[in-house]
């Protein structure tokens, strides 16, 4: 149902993320933006608030926010605010470590903004090795002062071999805070290329999260496991690849893209600096080819075809698979590990850094 | 909900119009909706002409059926089940 209506594009994106920096005191090693160090002509304050102008012109109706740590600009409270104000909900998604009492009492009293905090394990050893040492109880940390005050808030898992025994855990602590757990595919983006091989599940345990979810449907996904679904009953959410047609992002300096997950040039659409985001969104090249175009090749042969269209366009780009190829995690693969493989990290976190100053 | 009634979207809630119809999302509790083109001539609607008056209008020039009526008016009673609509 969802397919047929969204394939050929909405009048605004719905899922629409503004990475509105790459700044970040952290430096976790799958980072899909590979963020770190803020990117030189990031957008002013000013432009900012245009391009918030532009989307509450279009009626988007709310903002995915993230980064880097968005909370490093200082204009986050006043463009978040801002985008309120205009009638654009706001999600964020932080790594918590900037969210202190101040912070905490803010989320709390600002109306249509939700919190999302980024937790890659339920345990020190098995986050920190991927976010950074002392990061899992920064998030905690974070966690408790929004508990505290009431504040319902979500916590984000990139799902990897290392947290995959650690689902129920996560699940349980996030029913302890009255939270929402989501829990995210990890894609080969960004850092996240480095560490794919490394870090993705195996296809047993992706056999496994299929069972889980559909054990669990409260626990949200962001429709980041929709190739799963072609092992049974579709798990909820829109199930097929939106980028370009309900989904797009645009950087810390206005670049334009198909999807948070291919910052590369083959998949930037324009610039807010040239064009305004609505004459991007709806004319541009990219975009519009992307509204015509299916997953072929050997997909469409596939009795499960309708139920994951192809998968994720960015998994098999940064894979060197065809776009017409199936997902590289495509549930119909053999498996190429052992469950119990735990191939040892070759990159590592650096510590938290102090916070990056505008 | 009957054809007495006069709706109006609620002030927390959006509508965009698609191609398929519309879009509508209530800010409150983050939830998003499809919304047929049936549904879009009540949901426009700001109160000014009835549940039935709308009705008829549509039925006298054949854009709904007396099925579709009844099928639009369990639609609207969810919507407004669900605080997407208000009756006035």
């Amino acid at each position: 149902m969802y397919y047929d209506r969204l394939r050929r594009g909405l009048s605004a994106p719905i899922c629409l993320t503004w990475e509105m920096t790459y700044a970040c005191n952290l430096r976790c090693i799958h980072c899909l933006s590979s963020s770190g160090k803020r990117a030189a002509g990031e957008l002013t304050t000013e432009e900012a608030k245009h391009l918030l102008d532009d989307w509450a012109h279009m009626q988007v109706f709310y903002i995915n926010v993230g980064g880097g740590e968005p909370m490093t600009r200082r204009d986050f409270f006043e463009l978040m605010e801002y985008s309120i104000d205009r009638g654009i909900g706001v999600k964020f998604s932080t790594n918590g470590t900037l969210i202190d009492t101040a912070a905490a009492d803010w989320i709390a009293s600002t109306d249509y903004l939700d919190v999302q905090i980024s937790l890659d394990g339920a345990s020190p050893g098995v986050n920190d090795a991927i976010r950074g040492v002392g990061s899992y109880g920064r998030a905690r940390h974070a966690m408790e002062l929004l508990s505290e005050r009431g504040v319902p808030f979500k916590i984000n898992t990139v799902l990897t071999r290392r947290c995959f025994e650690q689902l129920d855990a996560l699940y349980d602590m996030a029913r302890g805070y009255r939270a929402e757990l989501r829990v995210t595919r990890l894609r080969p983006s960004g850092r996240g290329m480095q560490v794919w091989s490394a870090l993705r599940l195996t296809q047993a345990q992706n056999r496994s999260v299929y069972d889980w979810l559909q054990e669990h449907p409260d626990v949200l996904t962001g429709d980041s496991f929709f190739h799963l679904s072609a092992l049974g009953k579709p798990l909820d959410g829109m199930n097929m690849c939106g980028a370009g047609r309900i989904v797009c992002c645009v950087d810390p300096v206005g670049d334009v893209y198909a999807c948070p997950f291919v910052l590369v040039p083959e998949f930037k659409a324009g610039n807010v600096r040239e064009l305004s985001f609505a004459e991007i969104w709806h004319d541009s090249k990219l975009f519009r080819r992307l509204r015509q175009w299916e997953v072929g090749g050997s997909c469409t042969e596939c009795p499960a075809y309708s139920k994951c269209h192809g998968g994720c366009m960015a998994a098999k780009f940064f894979t060197g698979i065809a776009l017409d190829d199936p997902d590289p995690e495509c549930v119909f693969k053999p498996e190429v590990v052992t469950t119990d493989t735990i191939i040892p990290l070759t990159l590592t976190p650096r510590p938290i850094a102090a916070a990056v100053s505008h | 909900m009957n054809r007495e009634n006069r709706l109006a979207l609620a002030e927390s809630a959006s509508l965009r119009h698609e191609a398929f119809g519309a879009l509508v999302y209530s800010y409150p509790d983050r939830r998003l909706l499809f919304i047929d083109h049936q549904l879009l001539p009540f949901l426009a609607s700001t109160g000014g002409r009835t549940i039935g008056e709308i009705a008829d209008d549509l039925l006298s020039r054949g854009v709904m059926s007396e099925t579709g009526f009844a099928r639009t008016l369990l639609l609207l009673d969810g919507l407004h089940q669900k605080g997407i609509v208000n009756v006035l």
